[in-house]
């Protein structure tokens, strides 16, 4: 059933009624009062002057808001841009609630912009010709907002959005009516001649009226002769100005002024084509004549780009229209330069006696939710462990992390990490990247791909290792495990576990080497036990000899056939489940069980980060830059420079004796812990900043990793405005008893 | 669209003339897809003997899938995939299906094996409606 045509919209909290017919910016008027404040109206959708926030959606133009009953607005306020949402609560944690929009998809021979005169014209001659066409039209409630190449035209509709595929497009959106520049031109009670009409044919009173320029035709008003030169008034304007060829100029007071300037073509659209087929008809099509060059005032409502600050931006050599429009933001804003851009291009023919073609074009013509430009397109996929609806049932709140949903925190991640520190703690680890590889080559290959020695880690052991590109520039890190004389694991980070297979697929190729490749990341699942009461944990789950610091097996542990590795991230002794994905749920809640009055508590990412940082540990991706060597991490350790090759040593050699200029660092600080990203400052220069920064409960002050990329190197730098020390990693257990223990 | 259901096999990577000779056993029908020339998924397969010393052979349970029928892979699956399907018959197909990396084997009935890595079953169910 269609909505009353008659009643009450909500604006600011207060009824306002509206008649049929009424579009909000209207039933906003005929009250007396303003859709937005300040600004000529042209209640075409032109403009961005009267943009409110509907129904929640912000930066709608009410003048294209048809009122129904109960409909809430709330008018902008006077600056530019509408505040953004409170970010007082950055819990990134929480799902916003989700705005479904549907599609609908068509394909036709022809698609018609516009239903005007011209617009229906194409309309009729396509159908004679037998074509399939389709006829979109903004007043019917199809709004274009796109045209792609294909072409492909994305519309909004009453229920949603339509893609439709055609041959040809044809733009039949007429023409706009200028805008004025001048001082006072964010005065309210400005219209164009157009607006003007609309307004009287809806019986909206419009006071004492004066037009500039052509004066709508049925509209009483009063013509002022000669040159607009300002507007006059508090708030509202009072007074318009004009002057006649001797410069003479002439007050008109006034509550309403119209302005009949001039036309330019709407053919946004057309731009946006580029050498898709779409052409323009009607007035869309045609070369108006361009308003003469704004000497003050506000040229672009949208962004606020005064001719002042035009000038400023030319001054700086910005003298092209592309360049003057990046530079002033002029055209950049609501919309699209539909005011600004004549007013632009006649600025600069009057510099440059040559009127530029117009600024390119760029969907989306119109503003648009972020659910309406989503709409029907896929996001990448996140992946969840086996272990996703445990970490709910355990009130995890998860985040999206490597690719990946993971549990950021439990709900107090200070008790998680006290869990790791003092008693024991489960990980979901599954993300983890898991490669086999195997073949007669397989010690060659892996001896050409990492920079450590592979060839003497015995069956059973395992051994960290980076993974450099030909630059020496880390790319990613992890442990070799191997298994038996011509087999290995290799694991790799979360987020670098797609690239690592590509890497190690690609240079066995190269190399020609006999070598199979098996990526396990997601048929495996990993739980990582860790904690000084780990090893008691694994015992009771039937691990009666868990393996040392290093070493890993094939066993089972609480009836699960696991591949353990004794290794530590958290800084504590830590074992690593590799476990079948369908067990996994299986194995969690034993464990769970076995360690209930061992204090057993799962940990999340948060608490892991915290840990990890406490230990120095380098996470590859956040700590590390594209441009990051092992010296620059402090990690020349795990570079065996003697080998004959690896891939990386050229470049590392080459650079080794060059004088470095960058160094991942240690710092604390006392207190708190400054926000991950601060600048880090010495001499009242940032010298870097900071990657990874944790309150240390067990130390009692701040620990940081931080990049200083200025020589000398401080010794002491200021980090959120507090002195902070550049000290040794590992901050908390230098020599590693607790991960051997 | 039909559930997606664990689909328990073999995975094995080994010389592809080797996966090329090699004899499956299951407990039920065994489908075998040839994911790469050194790399098999057999779906139902249980045990293999393969001629390479050096092949990877892993239990994998690490899949998620769904016989469809002609009708039900029309309705479900083709409208979500943007790209070329393969004409031959059976065969298999990798891309993605409604944004998520997924593999088909194809079948002569015009029905398929729809497949993906479990991590993203809840993902493509979501999808595929």
């Amino acid at each position: 059933m269609a909505p009353p045509d008659t009643g009450h919209i909500v604006v600011d909290g207060h009824p306002i009624a509206f008649k049929p017919d009424d579009s909000v910016a209207i039933a906003i008027l005929r009250a007396g009062e303003t859709p937005a404040q300040g600004g000529t109206l042209c209640l075409a959708g032109d403009c961005g002057n009267c943009l409110v926030e509907a129904d929640g959606i912000a930066y709608v133009r009410s003048c294209q808001v048809r009122a129904r009953p109960g409909l809430t607005v709330r008018r902008h306020p006077r600056v530019v841009m509408p505040p953004l949402p409170s970010v007082s609560d950055p819990d990134v944690t929480r799902t916003p609630a989700a705005r479904e929009t549907a599609v609908e998809r068509a394909e036709v021979d022809l698609v018609v912009v516009g239903g005007g005169a011209s617009g229906k014209r194409a309309h009729v001659a396509a159908e004679k010709a037998g074509r399939r066409v389709l006829l979109l039209d903004a007043a019917e409630g199809q709004e274009v907002v796109a045209v792609y190449a294909g072409p492909t035209v994305v519309a909004r509709t009453g229920t949603g959005m339509l893609h439709v595929r055609s041959g040809e497009v044809v733009v039949a959106t007429g023409a706009a009516e200028f805008h004025p520049v001048c001082a006072g031109s964010q005065l309210d009670g400005l219209l164009t001649a157009g607006a003007a009409a609309r307004l009287h044919r809806a019986g909206v009173d419009l006071g004492v009226t004066v037009a500039v320029g052509t004066p709508p035709a049925g509209v009483p008003c009063t013509v002022a002769a000669g040159r607009l030169v300002r507007f006059e008034g508090e708030g509202r304007v009072s007074a318009v100005v004009t002057a006649d060829n001797s410069g003479t100029e002439v007050t008109t007071q006034c509550d309403t002024v119209v302005l009949g300037l001039g036309l330019a073509p709407r053919d946004m659209l057309a731009r946006m084509a580029g050498d898709a087929p779409v052409r323009a008809v009607g007035p869309a099509a045609k070369e108006h004549d361009l308003p003469p060059p704004p000497t003050d005032g506000v040229v672009c409502p949208c962004s606020g780009t005064t001719v002042d600050d035009l000038q400023s931006a030319w001054d700086r050599g910005f003298g092209e229209l592309e360049l003057l429009k990046r530079a002033s933001l002029a055209g950049v804003g609501t919309c699209q330069g539909g005011a600004c851009l004549p007013h632009i291009r006649s600025w600069i023919a009057a510099r440059s006696d040559t009127v530029p073609p117009p600024f390119t074009a760029r969907p989306a013509s119109r503003q648009i939710t972020l659910a309406e430009a989503s709409a029907d397109t896929y996001i990448d996929a996140f992946r969840r462990t086996p272990l996703h609806d445990e970490h709910l049932a355990l009130g995890g709140r998860m985040d999206r992390f490597g690719g990946w949903w993971r549990p950021w925190h439990y709900g107090d991640h200070i008790a998680e990490y006290w869990a790791v520190r003092e008693a024991v703690s489960l990980g979901d680890v599954s993300t983890l990247g898991k490669l086999v590889v195997s073949g007669p080559d397989v010690v060659e290959f892996l001896e050409r791909l990492y920079p450590c020695n592979v060839a003497d880690i015995k069956v059973g052991r395992s051994r960290y290792a980076l993974l450099l590109n030909e630059r020496g520039h880390v790319i990613d890190d992890g442990m070799i495990l191997r298994d038996d004389e011509t087999r290995f694991v290799l694991s790799f980070t979360s987020g670098g576990a797609a690239n690592a297979e590509m890497w190690v697929r690609d240079w066995i190729e190269t190399w020609g080497l006999r070598v199979h490749v098996l990526d396990q990341t997601m048929s495996l699942a990993a739980v990582n036990i860790t904690g000084p009461l780990a090893r008691t944990l694994l015992q009771r789950a039937g691990l009666a000899d868990p393996p040392r610091f290093l070493g890993h097996v094939h066993a089972d542990v609480a009836g699960v056939p696991c591949h353990v590795m004794r290794l530590s991230f958290t800084g504590e002794a830590a074992f690593e489940l590799h476990h079948p994905v369908d067990r996994s749920i299986e194995l969690w809640r034993a464990l769970m069980e076995l360690g209930a009055d061992l204090g057993i508590r799962p940990h999340g990412l948060k608490a892991l980060f915290g840990l990890r940082l406490e230990k120095g540990h380098v996470i590859v991706g956040m700590d590390s830059e594209m441009d990051s060597t092992p010296r620059r991490l402090g990690m020349d350790w795990a570079v065996r420079m003697e080998k004959p090759f690896f891939i990386g040593k050229p470049s590392l050699a080459r650079t080794a004796p060059l004088p470095d200029h960058r160094r991942l660092t240690g710092f604390t600080i006392p207190g708190e812990a400054p926000t991950e990203g601060s600048p880090i400052w010495s001499g009242g220069e940032i010298v870097g900043h900071v990657t990874g920064s944790w309150t240390s409960p067990v130390l009692g002050h701040a620990v940081m990793l931080g990049w200083l990329k200025r020589t000398p190197f401080p010794d002491r730098v200021e980090i959120d405005g507090r002195e902070a020390v550049v000290a040794p990693t590992p901050f908390y257990d230098p020599e590693g008893h607790r991960a051997r223990a | 669209m039909p559930a997606l259901e664990p689909m328990p096999g073999l995975r094995v990577v080994a010389d592809p003339e080797a996966l090329d000779r090699a004899s499956w056993w299951g407990d039920r029908d065994v489908t075998v897809l040839r994911l790469a020339p050194d790399d098999a998924l057999a779906v139902g397969a249980r045990r293999v003997e393969i001629d390479d010393e050096h092949a990877i052979i892993e239990e994998e349970a690490g899949f998620v899938g769904a016989w469809l029928t002609a009708e039900e892979f029309a309705e479900w699956v083709l409208p979500r995939i943007e790209w070329p399907l393969p004409a031959d018959r059976p065969t298999v197909a990798q891309g993605s299906v409604a944004g998520v990396p997924a593999k088909l084997w194809l079948r002569v009935t015009g029905g398929a094996l729809l497949l993906a890595q479990a991590a993203y079953a809840d993902e493509l169910a979501g999808r595929l409606g």
